[in-house]
């Protein structure tokens, strides 16, 4: 009976494997191919030194240094910034808040550039801060340089890198770090030889993610960027994307050399994680023991968590709320000039605004639902990156998070609105469902990997042995292990799908607006406050959704830790 | 192994209708997309033979101020009957968009705010001509094309915008603006992202010739900073971060102003440059009767009363705006088009290497 079952076992990974391998291809690699296609077919010709030209003729090294500087400095802050606050959650008494979590996925949800103009209109001259202290003037005009940029962007990613790790650190669980202070080891060198090593293949991903997200970020250089004179990749290729005249393969060429980058990236994680991958989640319970932080460490703890909550919420969104609340905003502050009119405007029932809010929600729900379902199945199929076809697995899905969005954006546009297509799918909404999958399917396929990549292979043959079929052994072993995995990935898809600007940009139909577009050509019209106010509302009301979720999930068992 | 393969099989179909279901299960408005798809065989042939007459709908791709767009669309259709589906960006995001859509063109009519992009619409051979378009011999000549390929059917004139709260004597030239007095405290729209600071600093070139740099390069070394589009450099003066823009948009700080935000503009002595709005339509249309009766209303009395609501400057000579200055009070750098349109992308790389 036994082989049989390993046949069938083998039968259906394979499938899997063609699947996976079809879906992407179609939807990622196609569009991308077309993207190169472009580069070095430019007017109509075949050229295939065009892109080798653009490099060599743009003054490349310095922008491109610029970028990878950049994504260096934001992956140490980010470290900084996570690393003790994962701990504190994994590890103590305060992990029991679990509202933290939601609050500290607010910074994730707000657009970069939304981000990025809440830190202008606070720090520059004549800004909030001035106008409250008025002795900030000598310095606060220091924060517009390259390390208030690093900052801004670490305190928008670092949540990111936070909830990786907190997540990785409890399923370390105790009994391991027990186990060594058995024998005698002092704290410190449990740390380093326990918990870093058991940590690295998580903290390999994470910061990974981390780097290509800032190398690939457009908002925060566009706005505070821009501003200091610095400048990187996304901001060139977005040059020649919108500004004329357009140049797809002058853009695909400077895009080709982020994604190699990017690529280096991976290959050096994914070797560092098959190096360091343990399985931890075993067949026996873990106990996890919590320090219950008394005294001088508990106050450090509590400080930390506020100066961070400030740095990241507080002060973006006191400059955002205040935005959106002013009559005049030659005005400044004060009370006088506080108004709640621009939430009525937006509020207001059958508004454009309302529509756009709806459909946000609409295209968000359906697009997250997707990519978990296909995301899932991606990360079943990669396994443990053990063949090479499951390592091609990994590297297309993860595609889309290191392409700049935009770049990934023309592409599925190329594609689906050739005249060859059977079917145009582009001007509609499956257009833009499909567009949120593709970009967005990276954290489904990363979180699933991340939780299924540490179960134990024992479970499983427990379950053969005790004559569980493949579907029985699915249902009641791998699916309860991986559905945190999948929650996070479809939380995490549904918030950044909310506030889903660049492709949005190019992608929607036309007379169809989302909050981020919305947001966006408000500002471009001048209607600040009237942006600002739809931030607010687009961000609280996803904070109240997780914040339900979150209730919910505490009450289910496999979250007890 | 006969098994293995025909699971294979039936996993592909499976597959391929998972795939139809979730990827064209939610396309429920699909038509935008397909409408055109049969009758879009040939673009030429498309133009020759309109497929729509009255009522149908039109795809509008319109860059500028949202709120006139809304009010010309919604005037044309209670007129005409024809829905309208529009895209609302700037110049560079609708030429992006085009770019992308370049196989299977959506668009039917497109307002931008640049005339050298219209001029190299026409060169490429995108437009289609309208020369019997109704009022279009009012039009202001100097701004569209005798061959009825564009018009401009509004235009804003470039000033310098300031803080009335921070600035008490204006500037009155464009030189004065590289003086001390107003170091650091000046913003210059971006020429790759503002189509009419691009249109101002090669107008002024177009003028001045080489020796046109030289006030470029005194605002650089006077700390004068390129930021943005038109708002992203108008933004920070409204708060009071910087007190000038160099080149604003008039009918922005005109419709500030008037909100009660502390904004002012001068038109320097000298002269300025005025830069128009161009409409086009596009040779790919599939609804050309429409898109012509779009391009009528909108020189039409009705929506030239729009535009001079919405603070820009009517493309019709016979119009007059009375919420602003008017063509004939804006002193006016004589300015060669064509020349502007050939020099448009070397001048803004080397403004940007300047200003970097």
């Amino acid at each position: 009976m036994k082989p049989v079952v390993l046949d069938n076992n083998r039968i259906f990974r394979r499938v899997g494997v063609i699947l996976a391998l079809f879906l992407l291809t179609i939807s990622i690699g196609v569009p991308l191919l077309l993207i190169f296609w472009q580069s070095v077919y430019p007017d109509g010709q075949w050229d295939w030194m065009a892109p080798i030209r653009t490099i060599t003729g743009h003054h490349l090294s310095g922008v491109l240094l610029n970028s990878v500087w950049l994504g260096i400095c934001v992956v140490a802050v980010t470290t900084l910034l996570a690393l003790p606050l994962a701990w504190m959650m994994a590890k103590t008494r305060m992990g029991q808040h679990r509202w933290v979590d939601v609050i500290l996925m607010i910074p994730f949800m707000t657009p970069p550039y939304i981000g990025s103009m809440g830190w202008i209109l606070f720090m520059q001259k004549g800004g909030y801060l001035q106008q409250w202290v008025s002795s900030a003037e000598k310095w606060s005009e220091l924060f517009f340089s390259f390390w208030g940029m690093v900052l801004i962007m670490s305190l928008h990613l670092f949540p990111f890198l936070y909830l990786l790790l907190r997540d990785a650190l409890i399923r370390i669980g105790g009994n391991l770090e027990e186990a060594g202070s058995v024998h005698g080891a002092p704290a410190g060198y449990r740390f380093r030889r326990i918990i870093l090593p058991l940590l690295l293949s998580s903290y390999g991903m994470g910061i990974m993610l981390v780097f290509v997200k800032t190398i690939a970020e457009f908002g925060t250089p566009a706005t505070f960027g821009r501003r200091i004179g610095y400048y990187v990749m996304t901001s060139e290729i977005h040059k020649y994307i919108s500004s004329w005249p357009i140049d797809f393969g002058k853009a695909t060429s400077l895009a080709s050399v982020l994604l190699s980058v990017c690529l280096v990236m991976w290959y050096m994680q994914s070797a560092m994680s098959r190096k360091f991958t343990y399985r931890l989640v075993g067949g026996k319970g873990q106990r996890s023991k919590r320090y219950s932080l008394r005294g001088g460490a508990g106050w450090l703890c509590g400080i930390y968590l506020a100066v961070l909550l400030i740095l990241s919420v507080g002060i973006p969104y006191f400059s955002i709320i205040a935005a959106s609340t002013m009559k005049l905003r030659g005005a400044g502050l004060s009370l006088d000039n506080v108004t709640l009119d621009h939430f009525r405007d937006l509020l207001s029932w059958g508004s454009v605004s309302m529509k756009a809010i709806g459909n946000s929600l609409g295209l968000s729900l359906a697009a997250s639902t997707v990519a978990v379902v296909i995301g899932t199945g991606f990360a079943l199929a990669i396994g443990k990156s053990s063949s090479f076809m499951q390592r091609v697995i990994d590297l297309f899905s993860l595609l889309p998070n290191t392409v700049p969005g935009i770049v990934m954006v023309v592409g599925l546009i190329l594609f689906w609105n050739s005249p060859w297509m059977p079917v145009t799918l582009y001007n509609t909404y499956g257009m833009v469902v499909l567009t949120y999958v593709v970009l967005f399917l990276p954290y489904t396929v990363q979180y699933v990997k991340s939780s299924f990549t540490q179960i134990d292979g024992t479970l499983f043959q427990a379950g053969q042995v005790f004559g569980g079929k493949p579907l029985y052994i699915l249902r009641r072993i791998l699916v309860p292990l991986i559905i945190p995995g999948m929650l996070a990935g479809w939380m995490m898809t549904f918030t950044i799908a909310t506030r889903e600007l660049v492709g949005s940009l190019l992608i929607l139909p036309p007379s169809m607006q989302t909050s981020a577009t919305y947001i966006f050509a408000q500002f471009e019209q001048g209607q600040v406050s009237l942006g600002m106010a739809m931030a607010v509302v687009t961000v609280g009301m996803t904070v109240l959704m997780l914040l339900g979720i979150e209730l919910l999930n505490s009450k289910r068992k496999w979250n007890a830790s | 192994m006969l098994g293995m393969k025909t699971r294979k099989k039936s996993a592909m179909l499976l597959l391929t209708a998972v795939m139809s279901i979730s990827l064209f299960g939610c396309s429920t408005n699909s038509t935008a997309g397909n409408a055109g798809q049969s009758a879009g065989e040939g673009s030429t042939a498309a133009a020759a033979q309109p497929t729509e007459t009255a009522g149908g709908k039109l795809v509008l791709y319109s860059a500028g101020p949202q709120k006139l767009a809304d009010n010309i669309v919604s005037g044309f259709t209670a007129k005409t009957g024809i829905e309208v589906e529009m895209f609302q960006g700037t110049t560079g995001k609708i030429l992006a968009r085009m770019e992308a859509e370049k196989s299977n063109p959506v668009a039917d009519v497109v307002i931008l705010a640049s005339l050298p992009s219209a001029q190299a619409l026409k060169a490429d051979g995108l437009t289609l001509p309208y020369p019997e378009a109704a009022n279009a011999d009012k039009l202001n000549k100097d701004w569209s094309d005798t061959e009825g390929n564009y018009f401009s059917s509004s235009a804003s004139a470039l000033g310098i915008v300031y803080n009335t709260k921070l600035v008490s004597t204006p500037p009155t030239s464009w030189a004065e603006l590289a003086t001390p007095a107003w170091k650091d405290a000046v913003n210059i729209p971006d020429p790759t992202l503002s189509g009419s600071a691009l249109d101002f600093i090669t107008g002024y070139l177009s003028v001045n010739g080489d020796q046109g740099w030289d006030l470029l390069d005194s605002y650089k070394a006077n700390g004068v900073a390129m930021a943005g589009a038109n708002q992203e450099a108008l933004d920070p003066v409204i708060t009071g971060a910087k007190s000038i823009v160099a080149a604003g948009v008039d009918y922005m700080a005109y419709s500030s102003k008037d909100k009660g935000e502390p904004l002012d503009i001068v038109y320097p002595e000298e002269g300025t440059v005025i830069s128009p709005r161009p409409a086009a339509i596009l040779k790919s249309s599939q609804n050309v009767e429409n898109a012509k009766a779009f391009i009528d209303y909108l020189l039409s009395d009705e929506a030239q009363k729009l535009v001079a609501d919405a603070y820009l400057i009517p493309g019709r000579e016979d119009i007059e705006a009375s919420n602003r200055a008017n063509l004939k009070d804006i002193p006016q750098l004589k300015v060669d088009w064509n020349w502007m349109s050939e020099h448009g992308d070397e001048t803004a790389a080397r403004f940007s290497e300047i200003f970097k």
